[in-house]
């Protein structure tokens, strides 16, 4: 009898798998991109630029990169980002990898392009503390950039906020994941990825619900959760998207993070008070790490009951969704 | 003259009434399925949630504003179409799900 339950267990599960559908996994052919900001050669190449261009801070320390590093996993590798000055800001820096997909940008969504979202930073006290008013000026004296925003934005009225936004964005939907093991296990190759790691793909997208949030191509589906990282209610605490508009499903949520290069990208969670996918992957599927009285607690976050070897298999199967960097060329020189 | 009018008016209200349609929308696979409406003022928009987990539709249109809560599944929940204001509907927990609806 039990070896009986055992292969009839082993057959459905093996079934399921056999037929599970795996499109929904494969990169989409084209990115997105919105009609007045088409990708071009001149304007990724100026993005670039700006992107790295340490002039756009008010102290000119900080970049873009300095807290989106490509070789940080477009992170800064700590758990809250150290800002212009001696502060820090409130949240964990949120990868820049594959935002091109994303409909709200932000831990708490509320830009809704990458146009919208790139000049946020730069103004930020917490952060570039750059106010646009002197930041345009400025550039506008550069020849090298008034040369280049002309070619990249012609009749555009040469620098200001919307080009400059322009800009940064067409370079941030350019940054793209790579081809991990995973891409290739979905495209067909069995042998890209290990047992242990396909057992975890089996509780990725099953028993553990975690493609009930971290699912399709980037391994989010753009939703907002609170998972119970703080207890009771968040007097005083980050209310999330809350802060946007007082609605009730709002109250301490925060985006759903894509897990592509995921391995690249900790510590994890907006407050990046987690330093290991263990971790993470333990509060997610126990319930969060505030079992009870949490406040708007997401439906999703319950016990799954996993065993720590579950949990194991899980990690395994998230770090096949890392892939090599992206191939890109950092400038060292800038326009001037 | 002035009851011939007043007929009409009360007509015309009664027409509007008695033409008011419901339209179903439901809730599944994170999609507003349809996708796209176009409905008349006096409407109204019946939500189904035939997911496994809660939705929340919402619209923050001015005119037409509502926000329907937590929607477990199973739930219906109803909005009245009052403007003429052609609006987009979320979810506020699946903000990529849209409903646009345009009212005619």
């Amino acid at each position: 009898m039990i070896i009986k339950l055992g292969l009839s267990a082993l057959l459905v599960s093996s079934t399921l798998f056999a037929t599970s559908d795996m499109s929904k996994w494969i990169r989409p052919n084209e990115v997105p991109q919105p009609k007045d900001n088409k990708l071009t050669k001149e304007r990724i190449e100026l993005g670039k630029l700006l992107y790295f261009d340490k002039r756009l801070s008010a102290n000119e320390k900080v970049s873009c990169a300095t807290c989106h590093h490509p070789k940080r996993g477009w992170t800064d590798l700590v758990p809250v980002s150290k800002a212009v000055g001696a502060g820090r800001g409130p949240r964990n820096s949120p990868t820049v990898l594959n935002t091109a997909y994303l409909r709200k940008l932000f831990w708490d969504g509320r830009a809704k392009s990458l146009e919208q979202q790139a000049l946020g930073p730069i103004e930020a006290d917490v952060e570039m503390n750059m106010p646009l008013e002197e930041l345009i000026p400025k550039l506008q004296k550069i020849q090298g950039y008034v040369k280049l925003f002309n070619k990249a934005y012609p009749n555009e009225g040469g620098i200001n906020n919307k080009t400059l936004a322009k800009a940064i964005a067409s370079f941030e939907r350019t940054v793209l994941s790579t081809t991990a093991p995973f891409d290739k296990y979905a495209m067909g190759d069995k042998k890209a990825i290990s047992k242990k790691a396909l057992k975890g793909y089996e509780l990725f997208i099953g028993k553990a619900h975690c493609a009930d949030c971290h699912d399709k191509f980037n391994f989010t589906d753009g939703s907002f959760h609170n998972i119970g990282l703080k207890d009771g209610d968040l007097q005083g605490k980050d209310l999330g998207r809350y802060n946007l508009k007082r609605r009730a499903a709002w109250y301490g949520v925060f985006k759903t993070p894509t897990l592509r290069d995921i391995t690249k990208s900790g510590p994890y969670f907006h407050d990046g008070s987690v330093k290991t996918l263990t971790e993470a992957a333990t509060i997610c599927a126990s319930g969060g790490r505030y079992k009870n009285g949490v406040k708007n607690k997401s439906t999703y976050i319950v016990d799954r009951h996993l065993t720590q070897t579950e949990i194991s298999q899980i990690v395994a199967f998230m770090k096949t969704l890392t892939g090599p960097d992206m191939k890109l060329d950092i400038p060292t020189k800038f326009p001037q | 003259m002035k009851k011939i009018a007043t007929m009409l008016v009360i007509a015309g209200a009664l027409s509007v009434t008695l033409s008011a349609k419901n339209w179903v929308v439901d809730q599944k696979g994170k999609t507003f399925i349809p996708s796209k409406l176009t409905v008349h003022v006096g409407d109204t928009i019946t939500f189904k949630n035939s997911d496994p987990f809660a939705h929340n539709a919402y619209t923050d249109d001015e005119a037409n504003e509502f926000d329907v809560g937590m929607q477990p599944t199973g739930k219906e929940t109803h909005m009245k179409i009052n403007s003429k204001e052609s609006f987009n509907v979320e979810c506020a927990i699946h903000p990529n799900m849209l409903l646009e609806v345009t009212v005619e």
